[in-house]
């Protein structure tokens, strides 16, 4: 076989959110294509799990909570030049909008959109991230349609994708390429434990009866985030791609 | 690396239009990810150029006019069952709308929607394309944009859309089977050549790509990773993939 265009050889990734679920996945994913990993996320003990899964050398992990500005700075400071950096750090944030309030609201935003966004603009004001680098911003499905309860985690997301489109255009120019990822429901362990799914799993059982090809696995997530940080993706910009396992409502 | 969720290895892809292009290109890297290909395209040189450019060994190479049903007959016989069809064969027209003959409609139709469809529809039929595998349709950010003299073009691509979201529901549930389409812009090929031909002030419009224009490798890539484990999530979707062409535009 000749290079293979997937391969992540040489490039150095930071993902957040990497504790558990899709993070988690997309560090382990990574490091397995060849990459060397930052990871971040607000557990030592989580990062060191994630690590210990990981293939290869040189990776880091970083404890810190995004939301707080001092550990963002922190950082943004240890993180050193990427040529990747994926956005997985995020709450769902199940609520009735009758039943939100102002502080779950800026909760929401403040994980969800507050701090990629700062933790991005930190990085590339600092030119930190790579000529022909690329930069990957997590959504949902719920962006794109409506969902009972998720008011505020939709908009979040959908200010992500919004985000990624203007982004894109004003990083082109050093041909770093922004791209968004909207996935359905996906099976993470945090599923399983989410209030909603609690008790006898009705809903669950129900949501995978609602896709054609069954709930999303941390691994599809991460793979294709593998092909939006690869070389394969070059030209591919400001884009969403949706995964959703054929699900129609 | 051993750990490769984008090899092709053990797959069968059929690739139409691989004499040329974004469908030769498409045939390349699906060999070079270690897929069989069978490839198909009307100019039978041209078609065998490409089988000599493939990596591995097994390709078969058959030259055929979708547009014609005994063309379309030939490549069903000989393609067997595949695990994937990459639709890649495609014409170009450039012309006023109210400039459109019935003729040119019948056929940019003809070779742009019909043949990718009833192919597709034949494959089925005879139950050629294995469980789990995938169908990739190549359409064109011009279906999304609609431009200026290419509105017959664009139509024959937007069909695609939602007989491919059809299509996908249809095949969801029991053969695991995903059909997604893939929305290039300006790439670098011969059909592109052709419309510089028809008005010489679009290649203006590869500059209003941020990234610039697009090569081949691009789209094969793309639909490599469509065909592959990797994208075993994905379906009734659309990549648009263009160098940012379409970010600032508003677009369906």
């Amino acid at each position: 076989m000749k290079k293979n265009p997937f391969s992540l050889l040489g490039k150095v990734v930071l993902v957040t959110g990497a504790s558990s679920g899709i993070g988690e996945q997309t560090a382990i994913s990574c490091s397995k294509m060849g990459a060397t990993m930052i990871i971040a996320g607000r557990s030592q003990e989580n990062l060191d799990a994630t690590l210990s899964r990981m293939e290869g050398q040189g990776h880091r992990a970083i404890t810190g909570d995004l939301t707080v500005a001092e550990d963002l700075r922190r950082l943004a400071d240890a993180v050193g030049e990427v040529d990747g950096v994926v956005h997985c750090a995020g709450v769902r944030g199940l609520s009735p909008i009758r039943m939100v309030s102002e502080k779950f609201m800026r909760e929401v935003f403040a994980i969800n959109y507050d701090a990629p966004i700062l933790l991005t603009q930190r990085l590339l004001f600092r030119n930190l991230i790579r000529a022909r680098g690329a930069i990957v911003f997590l959504s949902s499905t719920a962006a794109h349609l409506g969902v009972h309860g998720v008011g505020i985690y939709s908009a979040t997301k959908a200010a992500l994708r919004a985000t990624t489109r203007c982004l894109a255009l004003e990083q082109a120019k050093r041909g770093i390429r922004v791209n968004c990822l909207s996935p359905d429901l996906v099976e993470t362990r945090l599923l399983r434990v989410d209030p909603q799914v609690a008790g006898p799993n009705e809903w669950l059982e129900e949501q995978r009866k609602r896709h054609p090809l069954g709930l999303g696995e941390p691994e599809d997530v991460a793979n294709a985030i593998v092909y939006l940080l690869s070389d394969a993706s070059r030209w591919m910009t400001g884009q969403t791609i949706v995964m959703d396992g054929g699900v129609t409502f | 690396m051993s750990f490769n969720p984008f090899s092709l290895a053990g797959m069968s892809v059929l690739v139409t239009g691989a004499s040329s292009g974004i469908g030769r290109q498409t045939a390349i890297s699906c060999a070079d990810m270690g897929a069989r290909v069978i490839i198909t395209g009307r100019d039978a040189v041209r078609l065998e150029e490409t089988r000599g450019r493939l990596e591995g060994d097994g390709h078969v190479a058959v030259a055929a006019d979708l547009t014609d049903a005994e063309g379309l007959a030939r490549v069903v016989d000989v393609a067997g069952v595949v695990d994937g069809v990459a639709h890649c064969a495609g014409i170009s027209m450039i012309a006023p709308f109210r400039m459109v003959s019935e003729k040119a409609i019948d056929a940019v139709f003809k070779t742009n929607f019909h043949a990718p469809v009833l192919l597709t529809q034949r494959l089925l039929a005879k139950r050629q394309i294995a469980n789990g595998g995938s169908i990739v349709f190549i359409s064109s950010t011009t279906a999304h944009i609609g431009t200026i003299a290419t509105s017959m073009y664009a139509a024959s691509k937007g069909a695609l859309f939602p007989a491919a979201r059809a299509l996908g529901l249809e095949l969801a549930t029991k053969q695991k089977i995903r059909v997604n389409c893939i929305s290039p812009g300006y790439v670098n090929t011969p059909l592109l050549d052709g419309i510089n031909n028809g008005a010489a002030s679009i290649e203006q419009n590869y500059d209003l790509a941020p990234l610039g224009l697009g090569e081949p490798e691009d789209v094969a890539n793309a639909v490599v990773f469509l065909m592959a484990g990797a994208s075993k999530w994905i379906t009734r979707s659309t990549l648009i993939i263009d160098g940012g062409l379409t970010v600032p535009i508003s677009i369906s």
